[in-house]
C-alpha cells in the first residue's frame, strides 16, 4: 500500500529545516547522475554545492524539491520522506520550500508584487493576509519601491530579488537556489546575496548550487563538492 | 478567517479571468465556431422534434383500424368477432359502424364521394372500428381474426402490417439520424475546444511551469482551463439558442406558409427543453477537454 501524505511527512527524526540523504541515487532515463550520495544538513546552515557542469548540482536540487524521485536510498527533506512522497503531494511539499532559479522564472505580465502574491494566493489557501506577506517579502529584499514594476522594467539583480521574495514569502524553512547569480554582474550579485543572508540570519537553511568561487568563499559556511559520478 | 474559501474562489475567478482576457481574440473566434456548430445541432433537433410531432399525429390517425364485415354475417357472428377483437392485446376500443354510417362518411370524403354517387345501393360494408395503442398491433389483430366467418373475405381490414412498420421505421430512422448529427456536432465542438485549450497551454507553457515549480497544485492550474471551457459552452449555447429562436419564429412559420402540407406547427413548446439540452450537452462535451488536456511537468 502506498502511504499517504501524512505518512510521507511523518519522519520525526528529521526536523524542520533539516535534510538527510542516505545512499541516495538519482538519475534520468539515460543513466544515474548521483550515485549513493549521503548528505546531512542541519537547520540554519548555509551550504554551497560546487562542481563542474554536468556533475549533478541541479540534479541534487531537483531531488530536494521533489522534481526527481530517488531511485534508491532514503531522502528526508524538512521532515518529508521523498521516497514515500506521492506525485499528487509534490506541490504541497514544494510549498514547504523556497526555490530560486538562475533564469528568475518570473511571470512577465505580472508586477513584482503580483509575482510574489499570485503563488501565495493560488497555493496558500488558508493564509489570512497574503497581501501583507507579499509586501513584507519585497521589503525584506529591499524592493518595496519596485512593487508595481513589471519584470522588464527591473534589472537582473532586482528580478532575482523578486524571485527570492516569492520564494520566502510563505516563510519556508529551506531555500534552494540553483546558480542564482549566474546571469548577474558583481554589483547585482552582492544585492542578491544580501537577500540570502537576511533569510539565513533569520534561521533559514540555504542550499545553493554555484560554480562561482568568490561566492563560495564569501558566503558559504559549508561547501560540498560534487564530481561526475563520484558523489 | 471563515471567509477565506470565498476569498480564494474570488482569487481563482480573478486569475481565470485575467488568463482569458490576455487571449480574448482567440477565445472569441473559438466561441463563434462553437456557436455555429451548436446552432446546427440545435436546429437539427428542432426539425426532428417538429417532424416527430407531425409523425405522432399521423401515427395517432393510423392507430385507427377498420375490420370489415361480410354483408351476410349474422348478429351472433358479429358479436363473437367483436369479443375476439376486444381481447387482442393493444386494442383499446371497438366500435360498430353500420353500412349507412359508412356510406354517409364516404359521401363526405372527397376521394370516395364519386364512388358513393355512382353506385346503386350501398357498396360500403359495415365494420368494427378499432382504436389501437400503436399501428404495430395491426398484425396481431389480423392474425387473431383470420378466417372468421363474419369477416369480409375479399377485404378483411383497412390496414396492413407493412404500413404500420414503415411508419415506425421512419420515426426510428429520423431519431437515429438526428442523434448521429448531434453526436457529430458535439464531437466537432469538443475538438474545437480541445484545440483552443492545447494552444493556450502551449502559449502559456512557461507560466504553467513556473506555477508548478512554486508549488501551485495542478488542480488549481487547471481551473482557468475549466473556466475557459465553461465560458465557451455558455457562450456557444447562447448563440445556438438565439439561432433556435430565430429559426422558430421566422423560418418555420415561413416554411409552414409556403408548404402547408408539412404541418410543422408552432415550435415554441420545444424552445426551453432544447436550450437546456444544448447547454448541458455542450458542458458535458467540453468539460472533459479541460480535465484531459496535458499540462507541462
Amino acid at each position: 500500500m502506498i502511504p499517504d501524505w501524512e505518512d510521507a511527512r511523518a519522519d520525526e527524526t528529521v526536523g524542520r529545516g533539516e535534510i538527510r540523504l542516505t545512499d541516495v541515487s538519482v538519475g534520468y532515463d539515460n543513466g544515474t547522475i548521483l550515485d549513493r550520495m549521503t548528505l546531512e544538513v542541519e537547520r540554519g546552515e548555509f551550504l554551497c554545492v560546487e562542481g563542474p557542469s554536468g556533475a549533478g548540482k541541479t540534479t541534487l536540487l531537483r531531488l530536494l524539491y521533489g522534481s526527481l524521485p530517488p531511485r534508491s536510498g532514503t531522502a528526508v527533506v524538512d521532515g518529508v520522506d521523498l521516497v514515500q512522497l506521492r506525485p499528487r503531494h509534490v506541490s504541497r511539499f514544494r510549498r514547504r520550500l523556497g526555490c530560486v532559479f538562475q533564469s528568475y522564472e518570473l511571470l512577465p505580465h505580472l508586477t513584482a508584487r503580483e509575482n510574489v502574491l499570485l503563488p501565495l494566493q493560488l497555493a496558500q489557501m488558508a493564509i489570512d493576509v497574503p497581501e501583507e506577506r507579499a509586501s513584507d517579502a519585497l521589503e525584506a529584499v529591499g524592493l518595496s519601491d519596485k512593487a508595481h514594476s513589471l519584470p522588464a522594467q527591473l534589472s537582473g539583480g532586482q528580478q532575482q530579488r523578486v524571485a527570492i521574495a516569492r520564494a520566502i514569502a510563505h516563510e519556508p524553512a529551506i531555500l534552494l537556489a540553483d546558480e542564482p547569480t549566474g546571469n548577474l554582474d558583481p554589483v547585482a550579485t552582492a544585492e542578491v546575496m544580501k537577500a540570502f543572508e537576511v533569510f539565513h540570519e533569520q534561521g533559514g537553511t540555504v542550499i545553493m548550487a554555484t560554480h562561482d568561487e568568490a561566492l563560495r568563499d564569501n558566503y558559504a559556511r559549508r561547501v560540498i563538492r560534487i564530481d561526475p559520478r563520484a558523489a | 478567517m471563515e471567509l477565506w474559501p470565498l476569498r480564494y474562489l474570488g482569487t481563482l475567478w480573478s486569475y481565470s479571468w485575467r488568463w482569458q482576457k490576455r487571449r480574448l481574440s482567440t477565445w472569441v473566434v473559438t466561441a463563434a465556431v462553437l456557436g455555429v456548430v451548436l446552432s446546427v445541432a440545435a436546429a437539427v433537433q428542432l426539425v426532428v422534434w417538429l417532424g416527430e410531432r407531425s409523425l405522432a399525429g399521423q401515427l395517432q390517425s393510423a392507430s385507427e383500424m377498420q375490420v370489415f364485415l361480410d354483408d351476410g354475417a349474422t348478429p351472433d357472428q358479429q358479436a363473437a368477432l367483436r369479443t375476439r377483437l376486444a381481447a387482442v392485446p393493444g386494442v383499446s376500443r371497438v366500435d360498430y359502424r353500420s353500412k349507412a354510417q359508412a356510406a354517409a362518411r364516404a359521401a363526405r370524403d372527397p376521394q370516395l364521394a364519386p364512388l358513393a354517387g355512382a353506385s346503386q345501393g350501398n357498396p360500403f360494408p359495415a365494420s368494427f372500428v378499432l382504436q389501437m395503442q400503436n399501428p404495430g398491433v395491426a398484425p396481431h389483430v389480423l392474425r387473431s381474426v383470420a378466417g372468421d366467418p363474419a369477416l369480409d373475405p375479399k377485404i378483411p381490414a383497412s390496414y396492413t402490417a407493412a404500413q404500420a412498420q414503415s411508419l415506425n421505421s421512419a420515426l426510428g430512422a429520423m431519431k437515429f439520424v438526428a442523434g448521429a448529427l448531434d453526436a457529430v456536432a458535439l464531437g466537432v465542438g469538443a475538438v474545437v475546444a480541445l484545440a483552443l485549450l492545447r494552444a493556450e497551454v502551449r502559449a502559456r507553457r512557461d507560466e504553467l511551469r513556473i506555477l508548478t515549480l512554486v508549488g501551485v497544485p495542478r488542480a488549481v492550474i487547471r481551473v482557468p482551463l475549466l473556466f475557459q471551457v465553461l465560458s465557451l459552452a455558455v457562450t456557444g449555447s447562447a448563440l445556438a439558442v438565439a439561432s433556435l429562436l430565430y429559426i422558430g419564429r421566422h423560418v418555420i412559420p415561413a416554411i409552414d406558409a409556403s408548404l402547408p402540407f408539412l404541418r410543422l406547427g408552432d415550435p415554441s413548446p420545444a424552445f426551453a427543453t432544447l436550450s437546456v439540452a444544448t447547454l448541458a450537452a455542450s458542458c458535458l462535451a467540453l468539460i472533459p477537454c479541460a480535465l484531459l488536456v496535458r499540462l507541462p511537468r
